[in-house]
């Protein structure tokens, strides 16, 4: 039996190996959840961004329990490696996602790397950042000129099809 | 095209000094005084001159009452450049003007412009400060859009039945009923000659193919102001259309009533009006009725459908409209029309 067969094969394995190794993984997450605290919005490609989704929003979690909290500003301090953000975090993020449950971040996929890796990259932002929108709601052409004109097209079918009830029958 | 326009224009004048000869002494200033038999001695088509000719005279007086030119500021409030102010000419800056210098899609797109919350058609000049933003096809809200579309394509159409017909029998237009979209089709109503009474067209769309003479013709939509009941009179306008215009000057407080023309055929109507004709992209006159009224003459309403570049449909649908429009369009709150005078 080839054995790299095999070892190709990772059915229900929940675990990704980014980077060189555990340590490496947790530095490279680490460094992609500084860069989204600060700049609430980054390009990753899909599969950093959707294993740091997890860490990031149980961060924000821990940060909602508060600064003075002993544990809250030990995870804090080691997921952030920019100091500054600490504050950020306590006293920016924390009371912004306050009245939410849970879900502070959004994934989108967008289209392929350009180089030579065609990486299938994401964009993941923290919900109610400054910039314009990423998904423009659809604009609503119910009124214009060719729809109204099928509007009423459609709706003299539906008069002509439906049997008109002779008058007088109801009381 | 400059030529063209020179060409039309030279002729034109030609004709009329010929003309103001054969009406005798009196020249520009007798037309003030213009009894209404001599009016109905004119052909159609010297009608068409004189109307024009005075369209003419009264655009440039309107532009002399501007001899310096004026700068005002006109800031721009739509979406697209926030925060844009165009500095343009007083009296003689258009919206459209105004998109030109943002981009040639603004050019390309816009219909209407609203200047302080009033809707303007784009070749219109602007005589103040004020803001402006541009209305489209496409627009959330495109109401205004498509009552001036379905106004535009009616006066085509209008044009088109006056000179679908021979000279020797008359069409009296009435008026353009404000029919909204949905119902199908645009309509004016006219009156026939009497020896048409009898008649019934057999196929509508032969009359569509007149358009093209027309069209052919024509550049842009113009339109513009005329002071008081008494000028109004020059333009020849009898019966019905002098109702309506004495109407729409008493409404307005200074008593202006808004003419527009394209090519030769001037018209009074309800509002603004698209800027070209190269705006329609399908235009299809698809049916006459004969509307049941009081008076002895026979009113007819021809309708048609039509639809702009920017809305193209495809040739199934446009069948399916096509056929639905030939239905005779009846509404509510049409306005009872007063017998008139004399016909021209």
């Amino acid at each position: 039996m080839r054995l790299s067969v095999v070892a190709a094969i990772s059915h229900g394995r929940m675990y990704r190996p980014l980077g060189l190794g555990p340590r490496s993984r947790l530095d490279l997450l680490r460094n992609l959840v500084t860069a989204l605290v600060r700049h609430e919005r980054i390009e990753a490609p899909w599969a950093r961004a959707d294993e740091m989704r997890g860490y990031a929003e149980r961060l924000i979690e821990y940060a909602k329990l508060g600064d003075t909290n002993e544990r809250a500003m030990r995870m804090a301090n080691f997921w952030l490696t920019e100091k500054d953000l600490i504050h950020k975090l306590f006293k920016v993020l924390a009371p912004r996602f306050q009245p939410h449950p849970g879900s502070y971040t959004r994934l989108l996929q967008i289209p392929n790397r350009d180089s030579l890796d065609r990486a299938k990259m994401a964009v993941i932002e923290l919900k109610g950042n400054p910039y314009p929108p990423l998904i423009r709601p659809q604009r609503n052409t119910e009124k214009t000129l060719l729809n109204q004109l099928l509007k009423g097209y459609r709706e003299d079918m539906q008069r002509a099809a439906t049997p008109e009830a002779p008058k007088g029958t109801l009381v | 095209m400059a030529a063209r326009w020179a060409a039309r224009c030279l002729r034109g004048g030609r004709e009329r000094r010929r003309e103001w000869r054969r009406a005798g002494r009196g020249g520009a200033l007798g037309v003030r005084f213009m009894s209404t038999p001599t009016v109905s001695r004119l052909t159609s088509d010297e009608v068409i001159l004189m109307r024009n000719e005075l369209f003419n005279k009264e655009k440039e007086r309107q532009l002399s009452l501007y001899p310096r030119i004026e700068k005002i500021e006109v800031k721009y409030t739509g979406k697209s450049h926030p925060g844009t102010v165009f500095v343009m000419n007083k009296a003689l800056s258009t919206p459209y003007n105004c998109a030109m210098h943002l981009s040639e899609w603004h050019c390309k797109k816009s219909v209407l412009a609203l200047v302080d919350g009033e809707v303007w058609d784009m070749y219109k000049p602007l005589t103040k400060s004020c803001e402006i933003q541009f209305l489209t096809f496409k627009d959330e809200d495109p109401e205004e859009v498509n009552k001036a579309y379905w106004r535009s394509c009616a006066m085509i159409m209008a044009c088109v039945l006056k000179r679908a017909f021979k000279d020797e029998y008359s069409v009296n237009l009435i008026k353009s009923p404000e029919v909204p979209v949905i119902s199908g089709a645009f309509c004016y109503d006219v009156i026939l000659d009497n020896r048409l009474n009898d008649w019934t067209p057999t196929n509508v769309s032969t009359i569509t193919s007149c358009l093209e003479s027309c069209r052919a013709c024509i550049l842009v939509q113009w339109f513009f102001f005329n002071e008081g009941e008494g000028s109004v009179s020059f333009f020849l306008f009898v019966g019905y259309k002098m109702e309506m215009i004495e109407r729409k000057a008493s409404q307005n407080a200074e008593g202006i009533v808004t003419l527009h023309r394209f090519g030769d055929f001037v018209d009074v109507s309800e509002g603004p009006h698209i800027p070209r004709t190269s705006f329609c992209f399908q235009y299809e006159i698809t049916a006459a009725h004969n509307l049941q009224t009081k008076q002895s003459e026979l009113i007819r309403r021809f309708q048609g459908v039509s639809l702009p570049v920017h809305l193209k449909a495809y040739h199934i649908v446009w069948d399916k409209l096509l056929e639905r429009s030939k239905r005779l369009v009846s509404f509510s709150g049409e306005v009872q029309l007063t017998k008139y005078k004399d016909m021209l």
